[in-house]
């Protein structure tokens, strides 16, 4: 067991699928005594004892009821990961949790004199842009009202988190922005996408894609936790991949669809409740997000272990092992083996 | 299996409870792996009964004959798809950078590229030995001929005349890099947005890249304006190359003008496709796609005299006067190099 000095560590969104997944490393680790979760349900794992306390981000007072917590539980690190990774339909109460939420676990770690503040973010928090550089930097400005719900919550979470930093030095507060997960266990709006055996993709655009695994997203996490640093950081893959080539490695058969048409088409269905994002995210598909994980790799010393198309054949292998290439499927049988008890988790609550 | 225990949520609890409990997890999870194990055996036995029945993808022509083979009746999304992976493969890499340069593509559209630079165009090339072979260096050219022809052509130029065959990233503008069809088609080839932290993390890399600072203004003129410089933006490319260390090659590109007389502009037509001009060229619109076949003028690429800025410091970078400056010394040089070749030029078609 390593002693990193962290203190005591409270965990907001410990039942997403990457909280859940740090809770099982720590508990592996052997700091199962230094967690205490907070959620509005009980962690749904069972080795190990945890600590619970229950509170609702979305109601008014949880700011002086999360105080009350990190008081009486004397934290000293708070891993703040209570944000949807899917879009919500109901986009109030997402506001709520995501931009109010994370304004009241900050104003109550900085109240409680919380040493390190880390917060899940999303390298789509960017914005897929036209003017986005090949590789996005930390400090490239993130869009200002975007007319996408989802990407606004989560500019607005940066903001307060950046606010904070600025106001309460003595407060490391590290914001981590994970490249898109996909792996073995992943199920989320974009990766539905690839399992459909017709792929529609824009006509005349191809992207390039970062897909990071989930073990890499963990090791960044642990790093990231128990390092003393400050600031934002990109969790990025090794390379990227492009869409079409995605599509074709994956054995799925693309359906181009003229981009003018698709952001109408995307909004009848979603209107129709037919698909599962608006057509915003059709940007992400059009322009290019791909981030500079140089500062992680300088400063936490991370370096991913799986490529983007790794992580995209562990995926496929993992949901359709008839489809996958032959190592890769391999590769899924063994960490099959490895981790047994690893239920399929969707994205927080 | 057996179901799991239910979450347990309690800060303490008895030693004696806390072995029993360790004792029964311990019996769980060797069952549990026992389960595993059998079913990873069973999993097993069915891919080797699917790996001999389905291949990975072959090539283009082999997936071809097998659905022909197939007949009808074989036909199936499967099939379908491994088709069109074939198809894609076969001119398309698994890997590209991190910018979506694609090796094998470029190869693969290297032969029409090869046909336009030595037989349609003719291009004439002089004063390659300029460009030193390593290092940051950044080819600064006049850009025209209302689709930017211009960049393949000085590409092709520094690959097959100049010895070490530096392959060139030519920065694209925004209308060209975000264009349906010629966006994933300039990124494949090497080409990557032109934005200024692209351009210097490619020359830090010490690579060579080639950049147009007329920009739009440069490449939709007005046929009566050919060969007339345009300002050169607000000098970036200045500031990257001092920035970087880079040299700066102005190069002059006579010839290009011509290949699509823009004649005069109906840009009300492009803008709700985003374009920031829509040409009226003696074919174009008039004959549809035809009219985008451009015409086979006489082409002449003149590298010119190397700007050395390493006499610069960095902070250079920082001084709009200085960069200025600079940005106007090569935009004149750039345009006596044109002059000159254009009072040479007897005629548009042979040079």
């Amino acid at each position: 067991m390593r002693d990193h000095g962290m203190g005591r560590i409270a965990i907001t969104g410990a039942s997403s699928f990457l909280g859940e997944r740090f809770l099982r490393r720590l508990i592996r680790e052997g700091r199962a005594d230094d967690i205490v979760v907070i959620d509005v349900a009980e962690p749904s794992i069972s080795e190990g004892s945890i600590r619970f306390r229950k509170v609702d981000l979305t109601e008014p007072a949880a700011d002086q009821a999360m105080l009350d917590l990190l008081k009486a539980d004397g934290i000293e690190t708070v891993v703040h990961m209570a944000f949807f990774t899917n879009p919500r339909r109901d986009t109030t109460n997402a506001h709520e949790l995501e931009s109010i939420g994370t304004l009241a676990v900050l104003a109550a770690a900085a109240a409680a004199n919380v040493k390190n503040f880390v917060m899940r973010s999303f390298t789509f928090a960017y914005g897929a842009r036209g003017q986005n550089p090949a590789l996005i930097r930390e400090e490239t400005p993130l869009p200002g009202h975007s007319p996408l719900w989802w990407l606004r919550d989560k500019v607005e979470a940066e903001e307060h988190a950046a606010s904070f930093a600025k106001r309460y030095p003595e407060m490391a507060v590290r914001v981590l922005r994970f490249a898109p997960l996909l792996g073995p266990n992943v199920r989320t709006f974009y990766s539905r996408i690839f399992d459909r055996r017709v792929v529609p993709t824009l006509l005349g655009y191809d992207p390039l894609l970062q897909l990071l695994h989930p073990d890499d997203a963990e090791e960044a996490l642990m790093l990231a936790v128990f390092s003393p640093t400050r600031g934002a950081f990109n969790i990025t893959p090794r390379g990227v991949v492009s869409l079409s080539t995605g599509i074709h490695l994956s054995g799925k058969v693309p359906a181009p669809v003229p981009h003018l048409a698709a952001y109408w088409a995307v909004d009848a269905l979603y209107a129709g409740g037919l698909v599962e994002a608006p057509s915003g995210f059709i940007d992400y598909v059009r322009y290019p997000c791909v981030a500079d994980g140089a500062r992680a790799k300088r400063v936490l010393d991370f370096e991913a272990r799986y490529s983007s198309r790794q992580a995209l054949d562990s995926y496929i292998a993992y949901r359709h092992p008839m489809d996958a290439a032959p190592e890769a499927r391999a590769r899924a049988l063994e960490e099959d083996d490895a981790e047994p008890s690893r239920a399929p988790v969707e994205i927080l609550r | 299996m057996t179901a799991t225990p239910r979450a347990r949520v309690l800060p303490f609890e008895t030693k004696a409870a806390r072995a029993a409990r360790t004792r029964r997890a311990k019996a769980a999870a060797a069952q549990e792996k026992e389960d595993l194990k059998r079913r990873v055996e069973e999993l097993e036995s069915k891919l080797r009964a699917a790996q001999r029945t389905r291949r990975i993808p072959e090539g283009l022509a082999i997936e071809m004959t097998r659905l022909f083979a197939a007949g009808l009746s074989g036909i199936s999304w499967d099939r379908v798809a491994r088709l069109l992976a074939a198809a894609h493969f076969a001119w398309h890499s698994e890997e590209t950078d991190e910018f979506g340069y694609d090796p094998k593509f470029t190869e693969t559209i290297r032969p029409f590229l090869e046909f336009m630079y030595s037989v349609w165009w003719r291009v004439e090339t002089t004063g390659i030995e300029r460009v030193p072979s390593t290092g940051p260096t950044l080819v600064v050219a006049n850009h025209s001929g209302v689709l930017p022809w211009d960049g393949p052509m000085i590409n092709v130029a520094l690959r097959h005349e100049h010895p070490a065959r530096r392959h060139c990233r030519m920065l694209a503008l925004d209308m060209f890099a975000l264009l349906p069809f010629l966006a994933p088609l300039l990124s494949r080839s090497g080409a990557i947005r032109a934005n200024p932290e692209n351009a210097i993390r490619i020359l830090e890399r010490g690579e060579l890249a080639g950049v147009f600072p007329e920009g739009v203004k440069g490449v939709g003129k007005a046929f009566k304006n050919r060969y007339k410089l345009a300002r050169f933006g607000r000098g970036g490319f200045v500031r990257i190359a001092l920035k970087t260390g880079a040299t700066l090659i102005p190069t002059a590109v006579v010839g290009a003008e011509e290949i699509h007389p823009n004649l005069a502009q109906a840009n009300f037509i492009g803008r709700p496709f985003g374009l920031p001009y829509f040409p009226l060229t003696p074919t174009f619109p008039w004959l549809g796609l035809l009219g985008t076949i451009p015409f086979p003028t006489k082409w002449s690429i003149d590298f010119g005299e190397p700007l050395d800025l390493s006499r610069y410091p960095k902070e250079a970078a920082d001084d709009p006067i200085l960069v200025n400056r600079l940005s106007e010394q090569v935009r004149q040089q750039i345009q006596t190099m044109i002059d000159g070749r254009l009072a040479r030029r007897r005629s548009i078609w042979f040079g």
